[in-house]
C-alpha cells in the first residue's frame, strides 16, 4: 500500500506539489492524471525516492521513505517516463544490474530474466546494446526491469508512451493480473481512455494540489458529468 | 540566406542567454576564473614570442631565416591542427548532434542546414586557435616594425585559412561518412590524431634537442642552416598566409595582397565545392548514421564471475563501469594516450643529463625523487580530471535508475571511488618507482616515494569522484567535458592546494632524514618533533581530502535535480 500524507514540494518561488494526501490500499490501481506541469512526474519522483520532499509524507508497505530509503525502494517497481538507460549494456545485462541491485535470488535469475524477456517480447534482441534499441523497446525493458523483483508496488509514469497498440494491451492486462495478485499500482497518465479501463480509483492533480479522487463514477457525480467519458470530466477539473 | 541564419539563431540565441542573462553568482566566479586564466596564458604567449622574436632579430643573417621558418612552422601547425578539429567539429555538428532529427524534419534544403551548421562547425573549431596564435603574430609585428596593414592582414589570412580547413575538412567528414559511420569514424579519427601526436612527439623527442646546447653538436649546424633555407611546398594553404605575411613584413604589399587573395580564392573555391557536394550526399550520410550502431566486439565481458567477492549491489554497479567503459569508444583512445604518457614520462627521465649537472649526483638524484612524488601527483591529478571527475556524470540521465535503487547515494560514491582508486594508484606508483629506478634513488627514498604516494592517491581520487558528484552534468552530450566546468576548476586548484602543501610539509623532515642517512649520524630530539608533526600533519590533511569532499558530494549529489 501506498500513503502520501501531507506531500509538498517547492522550487524556489514554485509549488510544485501542496499539501497531496493520497491513501492507496494493497492491490489497487490508482490513476494519477492532471494537465502538463500539474506535479505528477513531481509527486511520482517524490514516491520514488528520487528527489526529497520539502514536507510530508511517503510510506510504501508501512515503510517510510525518508527513515529508511533503501528498505522502502526495495518495495518498489519503478518506472520512468522517459526509459534513460545504459545505452552500453545488452538487456540481458541490465536485467543482470537490476537483479544485483534489487537482490533477486541469484538461482531464480535465469527462468525470471528469460520470462520477463520474453512477456515484453525483447528475448530476440537480448544480446544486443540497448542503444540500439527504439524508444518502445526500452520502455518494455524498463517495465521488464520493474518487475524482476516481484515488488509489491508499482510507481509508473506515462506506462503507454512509445507502446505499440499490442504492446499497451498486454500491459494492461499485466497491470490488471498483477493487482489482482495484490500489486498496489500508481499510475500516471494522459492517457484517459487507458485510466478509466483499468484504475479503481483516479486523483487528478492541478496546479500541485488533488483536485479530485475517487473512482469514475464518482468524478462524473462530482462533475455533474452525467454520462460523459473521463476526459469531458477532466476537463470541467482542470479548467481555469 | 534567410533560411540560414534562421538556422544559426538557437545557437545566437542560447549564446546571448547564457552569457548576458546569467546574473548567479557562480557564473560570475567561474568567468572571471577562466577569464583571468585566459588573459594570462594569452599574456604568456604574448611575452614569449616577444621574446623569442627579438632574440632571433639580433642574431646577424640567421635570425631573420629562423624567424621566418618559425612562422612557417607556426602556420603549418595552425592549419593542422585546425583540419584535426574541425574534423571532429563537424562530424559531431553535422552528424552527431542530437537536434538533427528536429532540424531536418523543417521545410528547409539540405545544403541550407549544412550551410548554418558548417558556419557553427567553422567558428567552433577556430575561434580559440585564432585568439591564441595572434599573439605570436603580433609579436612579428612589434619586432619587424610592420605598419597596420599587417595586423589586418592577420586576420584576412587566419580567417582564410580557417575557412579553407574547415571546408577540407568537411568534405572529407562528408565522403568517409558514406562508407563508415559517424560514430565509428570519429572513434578513427581521435584514435589517428592521436597516434599522429604521439609520432610527432616521439619523433622530437628521440631527436633529444637538449643536446643542441651541446657544443659538440654544433658541427653539423651547416647542414641545418641549409635545411631551414628550403622553401615551403608551394600548394600548401599554410604557404600563401606564409608568403602573404612575409612579403609585408618586408614592406611588398601588393605582393602579400596577391598571397591573401589566392588564401580567398581557394577559400571560395573550398566553400562552393562543399555546398555542392553537400546538396549530393549530406543527406545520405545523415540517413546513415541515423541506423542503429552495431558491436565491434561482440563477447561479453565475464566481469560479473571475476568480482564474485564482492556484495551483489556492489558488483552490480561495478560490473556496470567496467562494461560501459570499455564498449565507449572515446575511452580508448584515452587509455592509449595514457600509456603513451607513462612512457614519455619515464623515458624524460631517462634523458636527463645528471652526470653533467654541476650538483652533486647523489643529492640530486634524489631532490629530483622528492619534487617527482608532486609531479606525479599533478599527472595523477589530470588523469583523475578526465577519469574520476566525470565518473558520476556519466550516469548521465540513467542517474534515476541509481536514485530509485534500493542502495545509499554513500555507497554508489564509495563504489564509483573504489573502481578508480586501484587503476590509478596502480598508474601512479609505476610512474614512481620507474623513476626512482631510472634515478638510482636511495632504498630510503624509494620507501618514502612510494608510502607517500600510496596515502596521497586516495585523496585525489575522492576530490575527483566528490566534486564531480558536486557538481555532476547529466545532461552533457559528452561527460568527459565536465572537467571544464566551475566544478572541475574548483577540483584541479584544490588538488593543488593539496599536493603543495604535503609536499611543503614534507620538505623539511625529508632533507634532514636524507642527510642524517648519508651522513649517517643521528637525529637530534626537535628534528624527531619536527618530522613527526609534519608527517602527522600530512597523514591527517591526507584523511580529511579523502572524507570531506565524499561527503560533500554526498551532501550536494543528494540535492541534484536530474
Amino acid at each position: 500500500m501506498i500513503e502520501l500524507a501531507g506531500l509538498t514540494k517547492k522550487y524556489t518561488d514554485l509549488v510544485a506539489v501542496n499539501d497531496l494526501n493520497i491513501f492507496v490500499p494493497k492491490g489497487e490501481i490508482f490513476g494519477f492524471i492532471g494537465p502538463n506541469g500539474a506535479g505528477k512526474t513531481t509527486t511520482i519522483n517524490m514516491m520514488g525516492g528520487i528527489i526529497t520532499p520539502t514536507s510530508g509524507r511517503v510510506t510504501i508497505c508501512g515503510i517510510r521513505m525518508e527513515e529508511h530509503p533503501e528498505k522502502a525502494k526495495s518495495k518498489i517497481g519503478f518506472i520512468p517516463d522517459r526509459p534513460y538507460l545504459y545505452e552500453k549494456l545488452t538487456a540481458m545485462e541490465f536485467l543482470e544490474f537490476t537483479a544485483d541491485l534489487y537482490g533477486v535470488n541469484e538461482n531464480d535469475f535465469p527462468a525470471r530474466s528469460q520470462e520477463q524477456l520474453e512477456m515484453f517480447l525483447l528475448s530476440e534482441w537480448s544480446g544486443e546494446l540497448i542503444e540500439s534499441y527504439s524508444h518502445g523497446m526500452k520502455q518494455r525493458l524498463v517495465m521488464a526491469a520493474a518487475l524482476l523483483h516481484e515488488p509489491e508496488v508499482i510507481i509508473v509514469d506515462e506506462p503507454m508512451v512509445g507502446l505499440d497498440p499490442v504492446a499497451i494491451k498486454m500491459v494492461k492486462e499485466l497491470f490488471l493480473h498483477l493487482a489482482a495478485g495484490g500489486v498496489t499500482i500508481f499510475m500516471s497518465t494522459h492517457t484517459l481512455k487507458v485510466a478509466e479501463d483499468i484504475c479503481d480509483r483516479i486523483g487528478v492533480i492541478h496546479k500541485g494540489s488533488l483536485v479530485a479522487n475517487g473512482t469514475p463514477e464518482d468524478l462524473r457525480r462530482l462533475t455533474d458529468a452525467g454520462e460523459a467519458d473521463l476526459e469531458q470530466v477532466f476537463m470541467r477539473l482542470t479548467e481555469e | 540566406m534567410k533560411a540560414v541564419i534562421t538556422l544559426l539563431k538557437p545557437r545566437i540565441l542560447s549564446f546571448k542567454f547564457k552569457r548576458f542573462s546569467s546574473d548567479n553568482k557562480e557564473a560570475l566566479i567561474k568567468l572571471s576564473v577562466f577569464g583571468t586564466i585566459g588573459v594570462l596564458f594569452w599574456g604568456g604567449i604574448f611575452a614569449v614570442s616577444l621574446r623569442v622574436l627579438g632574440y632571433f632579430k639580433g642574431i646577424e643573417e640567421l635570425g631573420d631565416i629562423l624567424a621566418y621558418k618559425l612562422l612557417s612552422m607556426v602556420l603549418l601547425t595552425f592549419l593542422s591542427v585546425l583540419v584535426f578539429s574541425s574534423i571532429l567539429t563537424s562530424l559531431s555538428k553535422l552528424y552527431l548532434s542530437r537536434d538533427l532529427s528536429l532540424v531536418h524534419s523543417m521545410p528547409v534544403s539540405s545544403y541550407k542546414i549544412f550551410i548554418a551548421r558548417w558556419i557553427e562547425s567553422t567558428i567552433d573549431s577556430s575561434w580559440m586557435l585564432i585568439v591564441y596564435t595572434l599573439p605570436v603574430f603580433i609579436s612579428y609585428g612589434i619586432v619587424y616594425q610592420a605598419g597596420m596593414f599587417f595586423y589586418g592582414n592577420i586576420i584576412f589570412v587566419l580567417l582564410s585559412l580557417s575557412i579553407i580547413a574547415s571546408g577540407i575538412s568537411s568534405l572529407l567528414v562528408m565522403l568517409t561518412v558514406i562508407a563508415i559511420p559517424a560514430g565509428r569514424i570519429k572513434s578513427i579519427f581521435v584514435f589517428l590524431g592521436l597516434i599522429f601526436f604521439l609520432v610527432l612527439f616521439f619523433a622530437f623527442r628521440f631527436l633529444r634537442p637538449e643536446r643542441l646546447v651541446d657544443p659538440e653538436v654544433f658541427s653539423t649546424t651547416l647542414i641545418y642552416l641549409k635545411a631551414l633555407k628550403t622553401p615551403a611546398p608551394p600548394y600548401l594553404p599554410s604557404t600563401w598566409a606564409f608568403d602573404s605575411l612575409k612579403t609585408i613584413l618586408e614592406g611588398k604589399i601588393v605582393k602579400s595582397l596577391f598571397h591573401t587573395s589566392l588564401s580567398w580564392s581557394f577559400a571560395g573555391v573550398v566553400v562552393f565545392i562543399n555546398i555542392i557536394i553537400a546538396d549530393a550526399v549530406y543527406i545520405k550520410g545523415l540517413s546513415k548514421t541515423q541506423t542503429a550502431p552495431s558491436r565491434l566486439i561482440k563477447r561479453s565481458m565475464s566481469a560479473g564471475r571475476l568480482f564474485f567477492f564482492l556484495s551483489r549491489p556492489v558488483r552490480a554497479l561495478a560490473v556496470k563501469e567496467i562494461r560501459t567503459f570499455f564498449r565507449d569508444q572515446t575511452q580508448w583512445s584515452q587509455l592509449f594516450l595514457i600509456g603513451a604518457l607513462v612512457v614519455i614520462y619515464v623515458y624524460n627521465f631517462n634523458a636527463l643529463p645528471l652526470a653533467k649537472a654541476p650538483i652533486k649526483t647523489v643529492y640530486l638524484q634524489n631532490l629530483l625523487s622528492f619534487l617527482n612524488m608532486g609531479l606525479a601527483t599533478f599527472v595523477l591529478t589530470a588523469v583523475s580530471a578526465r577519469f574520476a571527475f566525470p565518473a558520476v556524470s556519466s550516469e548521465r540521465e540513467s542517474f534515476w535508475l541509481v536514485k530509485s535503487a534500493p542502495i545509499t547515494l554513500r555507497s554508489f560514491l564509495w563504489i564509483k571511488f573504489f573502481i578508480y582508486f586501484f587503476p590509478l594508484l596502480a598508474l601512479t606508483e609505476i610512474l614512481i618507482i620507474a623513476t626512482n629506478i631510472l634515478l638510482k634513488v636511495t632504498p630510503f627514498m624509494m620507501v618514502l616515494s612510494i608510502v607517500n604516494v600510496f596515502f596521497m592517491v586516495p585523496g585525489i581520487v575522492s576530490m575527483g569522484i566528490g566534486f564531480g558528484a558536486a557538481y555532476p552534468d547529466f545532461k552533457s552530450e559528452n561527460p568527459a567535458q565536465a572537467v571544464t566546468s566551475f566544478g572541475g576548476l574548483l577540483y584541479m586548484m584544490v588538488c593543488a592546494g593539496y599536493i603543495g602543501t604535503v609536499i611543503v610539509l614534507e620538505a623539511g623532515p625529508v632533507y634532514n632524514l636524507f642527510m642524517a642517512d648519508i651522513n649517517a649520524r643521528v637525529l637530534t630530539v626537535i628534528e624527531r618533533i619536527w618530522i613527526f608533526g609534519s608527517f602527522g600533519l600530512a597523514f591527517i590533511l591526507s584523511i580529511l581530502a579523502v572524507v570531506m569532499p565524499m561527503n560533500f558530494g554526498e551532501k550536494k549529489l543528494a540535492n541534484t535535480l536530474l
